[in-house]
């Protein structure tokens, strides 16, 4: 067999064959120590005073959900469960019933989500193909009760 | 050439195979472990070569062939994943794509849609077609039965299966060319017996049946192979849970039994489960009795009776009836008896499709293990015996859909034992002044063995689950029973018992749940040769 013939030489140089006393360790080093001297001298505060000061999420941060609506404030779900089959927290509850509108068949009658049990790792906004369900920068999120964690279709379509 | 004329000799995918004459390539290359898609081809119905889609290359034309119609013949050589072949594939499926919706996240197919794996599995991973979809109709076809023209690729499974299965020809294809379509004549809907079927075959989601239309996703949903209770056929069928509970029955493929289908009687026969009146609690003179205090009170009545009638019906599985011949044989006296619902219609079908005329699933399993007059002589007597008033305890077991209680006559015999233990699965007359009313389980929740018309031993295993029902079963309760009357240490699965029924009786003996498996044994073919004077009737 051609594969079985390659001699090793043959190989590509890579990351894991690079030899030992060829791999530049000291330099990043330094330069990774230096980086860290010049914070330590600069002296400048690097945390925030939060309730009163608030920091804006990068973009792409995963908070709190909400559902979205159409160009004619219609729930854009359309209730294919691909958000909570997606869900490795399964904190999606949904029951379908029929839209009541001509040109969609399908909403959902009940669409709650266990925010205490969510790991917002943002599966259901990636599995959903109607760009309905989406999280939020919103990291704010305790609440009084447990209840109150499970947030409801009117609730998830208000935020 | 080959040896004989039965077998041919032929290459697949360049290996040199040898099957039987006749069958066609696709048949023969599943033999080998090679599966060719389809959309068109069922093997319960006539071959139709439309869809295109088992498309393979052969060394004996031109073209690719079909090859769910080709015949295998000496010397043939065939190859499914030659750049022919795959090419061939890969154009049917984006033909099949041009009109499609591709509304799967609506559609009740998806997850089990043929034109979904196919078009995961051959298909391009986009389309070049701009044009507009066609849009076709919409709209019911039946009682039971929806239409979306849209998702339609006229693969005709339906239609076939009406003209050659159920033999009423109700559905056609309308229209021409991409407008082709599936539709009923005007003022002729499907509602024929079997008309759930086309909504299994359909290998999209353009039938959907309109009871289980939005219910659920099936791939959230748990099966359990089970056989259906509805009548003495025994269909096999897949019983379908979302959380424990029931949403869809489908058939189960048993070429002994009921091929690839089942009537719509059993298929849409499971409401009784969810009945505002089906009992969910034992209760002991109007008081309610914990599950586990359940056998215990009957223990009580039992063991305080002078002469008992046990009162059985054609539901119970053969484990349960052993159970109760054996709690009989141990008090001492008393009879048993069994009482059948009312016969129905029987219909037939072309297809060679049969609903039985017995509405009850284990007539002959019950006669096997109590006897053979168990339903005709014995019964006349308990009957005489109860309107005399010589039956000091009556144990009545009125399971199945169980609306109509044990059949009139005997929902008034009932009332005149002494004292009345019912198990029953609906609240009604029956219950009614009862000492000890124990719920039971119905058809579909049942663990056990039921022998059907043609005397053909089938397992059924029950779809039951701790959230949708919290009462133990009666094989459950009447084994804690023997429990209390020192019979037995500790109860066993319906597989135990089944042993136990095995040793104990001739038509049974040779058989075991690991035995009859998925798909059951007639009772007559058993493992080691034993007498053929079976039963004990």
């Amino acid at each position: 067999m051609a594969n079985h013939e390659e001699t090793p030489e043959e190989k590509p140089e890579t990351a894991t064959t690079v030899p030992r006393e060829k791999a530049a360790f000291g330099m990043p080093l330094i330069k990774g120590l230096a980086n860290t001297l010049s914070h330590i001298l600069r002296n400048e505060p690097n945390t925030i005073h939060y309730p009163a000061e608030k920091r804006t999420p990068f973009p792409g941060y995963r908070g709190e959900h909400r559902l979205k609506r159409d160009e004619l404030g219609r729930e854009k779900c359309v209730a294919c469960f691909l958000c909570s089959t997606a869900c490795p927290a399964h904190c999606i509850e949904i029951v379908a019933e029929e839209a009541p509108w001509g040109d969609r068949e399908k909403r959902p009658r009940l669409f709650n989500i266990d925010m205490m049990r969510c790991i917002y790792c943002g599966m259901c906004e990636e599995a959903c193909p109607c760009d309905a369900i989406e999280l939020t920068p919103v990291y704010n999120i305790p609440s009084r009760s447990r209840g109150e964690k499970i947030y409801n279709k009117e609730k998830l379509l208000s935020l | 050439m080959s040896d004989s004329n039965s077998t041919v000799r032929w290459t697949l995918n360049g290996t040199e195979v040898e099957n039987e004459a006749g069958m066609t390539i696709m048949e023969a290359a599943k033999v080998h472990g090679v599966d060719i898609p389809q959309f068109c081809y069922h093997p319960g119905l006539s071959i139709a070569g439309n869809c295109r889609i088992c498309m393979v290359e052969s060394n004996r034309s031109p073209k690719p062939v079909i090859s769910c119609s080709e015949r295998i013949a000496e010397g043939l050589e065939i190859k499914t994943q030659s750049e022919v072949a795959v090419d061939a594939r890969n154009s049917v499926m984006e033909f099949q794509l041009i009109n499609h919706p591709l509304d799967c996240p609506v559609c009740d197919k998806a997850g089990e849609c043929v034109l979904q794996d196919h078009s995961y599995e051959h298909g391009p991973d986009r389309s070049r077609f701009v044009e507009d979809k066609n849009i076709r109709h919409t709209k019911e076809l039946g009682p039971t039965i929806d239409i979306w023209g849209n998702r339609c690729i006229v693969c005709t499974r339906c239609v076939r299966f009406c003209d050659e299965i159920s033999g009423t020809g109700e559905l056609c294809v309308v229209e021409r060319g991409d407008r082709s379509v599936v539709d009923v004549f005007p003022g002729v809907p499907i509602d024929n017996s079997l008309a759930g079927n086309t909504v299994d075959i359909c290998p999209v989601g353009a039938l959907i049946s309109s009871d289980f239309k939005y219910e659920a996703r099936v791939w959230n949903m748990d099966k359990t192979s089970s056989v259906c209770g509805g009548c003495s056929r025994g269909c096999n069928v897949e019983v379908e849970t979302l959380d424990g509970f029931v949403k869809r029955l489908t058939p189960r493929e048993n070429l002994d039994v009921n091929d690839w289908w089942m009537c719509d009687h059993g298929r849409y026969g499971w409401r009784h489960l969810y009945a505002d009146s089906r009992l969910e609690g034992a209760q002991h003179d109007g008081q309610a009795v914990s599950p586990t205090g359940t056998s215990g009170a009957l223990h009580q009545l039992l063991s305080s009776s002078s002469s008992t009638a046990f009162l059985v019906d054609p539901f119970m599985t053969c484990e349960e009836l052993h159970l109760v011949r054996s709690i009989a044989n141990s008090l001492g006296g008393s009879t048993i008896a069994g009482w059948l619902p009312a016969a129905g219609t029987e219909e037939n079908f072309p297809g060679g499709f049969k609903i039985s005329a017995d509405k009850h699933p284990n007539r002959k399993g019950a006669e096997h293990v109590l006897g053979g007059d168990l339903f005709t002589t014995s019964a006349d007597q308990l009957k005489s015996a109860l309107s005399n008033g010589s039956i000091d305890t009556l144990v009545a077991f009125v399971g199945g859909d169980g609306f109509e209680g044990a059949g009139g006559e005997w929902n008034d015999l009932i009332s005149k034992a002494g004292k009345r233990i019912v198990f029953a699965t609906q609240q009604g007359s029956w219950c009614e002044g009862a000492d000890l009313v124990i719920p039971a389980t119905a058809p579909l929740e049942k663990e056990g063995v039921w022998v059907n018309e043609d005397d053909r031993a089938q397992r059924t295993r029950s779809c039951r689950s701790l959230t949708s029902n919290h009462f133990p079963s009666e094989l459950v309760v009447l084994q804690e029973l023997q429990v209390h009357m020192e019979q037995r240490n500790r109860p066993l699965s319906a597989a135990g018992i089944f042993r136990e029924l095995s040793e104990a009786s001739d038509a049974f003996s040779g058989h075991s749940h690991s035995s009859l498996g998925d798909s059951g044994s007639p009772l007559s073919q058993r493992p080691a040769a034993m007498s053929s004077e079976g039963g004990q009737s």
